[in-house]
């Protein structure tokens, strides 16, 4: 790091990210407290972009660890490889010792965050996936910076502290002593003008009716009433890709009562069918 | 530092822990924190850990700091309050009378334009800004001339802001749709959708599962262990009844219909009347209360095992509930009154519960709300109460 140790790095947007200040206060004082930040929202707010954009910002590789329902803890730590072992020990052609048992452990996404040599940023992406015993015991090896690889008998430490991005969609309320853990933010969705910046970054070249269009649309679609799904912040740019992409698109179809590719607005049936039938 | 203002979350409810209040005097320390601004975000990021309190916080942070805030009426702000002001003349000139000082039969003659006049000249008496009394006009009053007051009619105007400060911010109060205790709002579908979705029987653990009986007996070298599972139980018969009665239910009349047609294929059988206020000897299958009446006595042919939600605020003249002649429209004479029939409909079906957008807080202060409590379980429309409301309906007794 090139900035000293009191003063930590300060993060201010990635180039495809706009940020708004409260949540990059909350990132900051997050990385100075060294604390995860928990990060909720609708989907499609940019939750995972968030951790990406941090990463390219302060220059540090990025480990994202995808949560699934039937993963366990050990997983995201490390792996002992029985398997390969086993299959050199019958045909020893492969240069790694098979009686010692550490050439045959491999380091999850956590343990490799720990072992790197560099600061990295760690994303745990969709922590609520899992179930509480991985969320509570996840969250002691974060705070203790260490866990252990019982083959082998040896305490893994982290090199250096990775900066931590959790993302949730509340699909289950997490537990409380996980929740004390972290810094908490709710990423609320993008108001007329925070979306004109999000879409000018995406399309830096793209004239100012067609923006103004889509996003008055777009707008109007989410007040659509009954629907389940509502379009968020990933819809929209790839409904703008897609009426890029079409060489017969013209402004005025927005206007009218057709509009094209909702489909890559709506993606439940009986929302499809509401937003066309409005 | 800070400690009063701690508390003060914690006594509005939100789950503050001591080791949070300790890493916010830890930030500050490292000097991390230098504006109001910064203040505001960051406390609430290590305080605060569900959007749900979001709300709330806001609310406690403008009181705590509002000694900082631009005490001055913008113009925009002054528009918006005016137009607040005559919405809420038109719904409780009462109260609006008093709030103004004149007599509220003076109040009736008044055009709007000398409402607007008199208000202004209102506001240029007063020499300070005031803020919580219930007799002047600024925000955080009881009195319903204001900003974010706290009067029952529930009027909320939040200016459009400019140059946002932190209490600025949070008097918007963003988070109102994600807070909890409020009714269901719109945005809130899903997780609502997440909570109904448990409303399905569960069948007695009765039925021999063969595969899991024969793995655990040889697990258990040859030792016996019989596994059962549940049996299948039939979807659940659903009747919902709805309030649609005046502008009081009108916000929440199309989000539990809405939730329960998606719900829709987990039950039965869905189907939905309309009443306005309380039931009488009929309830209606079309929303405007006209073609389709169905006489309330033949509910009890029907299954009573199917599931009776009614949905309202309860809120009405004594008499409407108790008076064989309370009918409010002209021509419906009744044999018995309303109370009879509610009673009739708990009876017949034992599973039933009664949702009320109201607030829990404010139900006792209503004598109709009191008796329907104690004719049907009633719950909050909110996602707490609906969880609440699902529990009970589908426990076994």
């Amino acid at each position: 790091m090139t900035t000293s140790e009191n003063r930590p790095a300060k993060f201010s947007g990635g180039t495809r990210y706009v940020l708004d200040d409260e949540l990059a206060k909350i990132v900051n004082i997050s990385m100075a407290l060294e604390m995860p930040l928990l990060l909720k929202g609708e989907p499609g707010t940019g939750k995972t972009m968030l951790a990406h954009a941090i990463a390219e910002s302060l220059r540090m590789p990025l480990i994202i660890l995808n949560v699934k329902s039937s993963m366990k803890l050990i997983d995201a730590l490390y792996q002992y490889d029985t398997l390969t072992r086993l299959n050199d020990s019958r045909f020893a052609d492969s240069g790694r010792d098979v009686s010692n048992i550490e050439d045959y452990i491999k380091m999850g996404k956590i343990g490799q965050a720990f072992v790197a040599d560099k600061k990295v940023v760690l994303l745990i992406d969709e922590i609520d996936k899992a179930d509480t015993d991985f969320q509570d015991d996840m969250l002691d090896i974060l705070d203790q910076m260490q866990f252990d690889i019982m083959e082998v008998d040896r305490t893994v430490r982290a090199k250096n502290r990775p900066v931590i991005v959790i993302t949730s969609n509340a699909k289950k309320d997490l537990s409380d002593p996980f929740l004390g853990r972290c810094n908490f933010h709710h990423i609320a969705f993008p108001d007329r003008d925070m979306m004109r910046k999000i879409i000018s970054v995406h399309f830096p070249d793209l004239n100012r009716d067609l923006t103004a269009a889509c996003l008055e649309m777009f707008y109007r679609l989410r007040e659509v009433r009954g629907v389940e799904k509502k379009p968020a912040t990933r819809e929209l740019i790839n409904w703008m890709r897609a009426l890029q992409a079409d060489p017969d698109f013209q402004l005025k179809q927005l206007k009218s009562a057709n509009i094209p590719f909702l489909g890559v607005l709506f993606k439940k049936s009986t929302d499809l069918y509401l937003a066309s039938h409005q | 530092m800070f400690v009063n203002f701690f508390y003060t979350l914690r006594d509005k409810g939100i789950p503050v822990t001591p080791t949070s209040f300790l890493r916010l005097q830890k930030a500050l320390g490292m000097g991390l924190i230098e504006s109001l601004d910064d203040f505001y975000s960051v406390t609430r990021s290590l305080l605060v850990k569900s959007e749900r309190y979001f709300d709330i916080y806001d609310q406690a942070f403008s009181v705590a700091f509002r000694g900082m805030m631009e005490q001055e009426l913008t113009d925009a702000e002054l528009t918006d309050t005016i137009k607040a002001m005559l919405s809420e003349w038109l719904k409780d000139p009462g109260g609006m009378a008093e709030a103004l000082g004149i007599p509220e039969e003076q109040l009736k003659k008044m055009t709007p334009e000398e409402l607007v006049e008199h208000f202004l000249k209102r506001l240029k008496e007063q020499t300070e800004a005031h803020h919580g009394g219930n007799h002047w006009i600024g925000s955080h009053g009881t009195s319903p001339t204001g900003h974010s007051g706290y009067h029952p009619g529930g009027m909320r105007i939040g200016g459009e802001s400019r140059n946002k400060s932190a209490i600025k911010v949070a008097m918007e109060r963003r988070y109102r749709d994600y807070s909890q205790t409020g009714p269901i709002t719109a945005s809130q579908m899903g997780e609502a959708l997440k909570r109904l979705k448990h409303l399905q029987p569960a069948g007695p653990q009765d039925v021999v599962n063969i595969d899991k009986t024969i793995y655990q007996t040889m697990r258990n070298a040859g030792e016996i262990e019989i596994v059962f599972d549940r049996r299948l139980a039939d979807r659940l018969k659903i009747k919902l009844l709805i309030d649609n009665g005046g502008w009081s239910m009108d916000p929440y009349v199309e989000i539990v219909q809405a939730l329960f047609h998606y719900a829709q294929f987990q039950f039965k059988e869905l189907e939905i009347y309309y009443f306005h206020n309380t039931i009488y000897s009929k309830v209606w299958l079309d929303p405007h209360r006209y073609k389709k009446p169905v006489p309330v006595d033949e509910f009890a042919r029907s299954d009573p095992e199917t599931r009776l939600i009614l949905v309202g605020d309860a809120s009405m003249a004594p008499y409407e509930l108790n008076d064989p002649r309370g009918a409010i429209y002209v021509g419906q004479n009744e044999a018995q009154p309303s109370v009879n029939y509610l009673k009739f409909l708990a009876k017949t079906f034992r599973h039933s519960v009664w949702l009320n957008p109201v607030g829990q807080d404010s139900w006792f202060y209503t004598w109709t709300v009191k008796q329907i409590a104690g004719i049907f379980p009633m719950f909050e429309l909110s996602l707490d109460g609906l969880e609440k409301a699902v529990h009970y309906l589908t426990s076994r007794n």
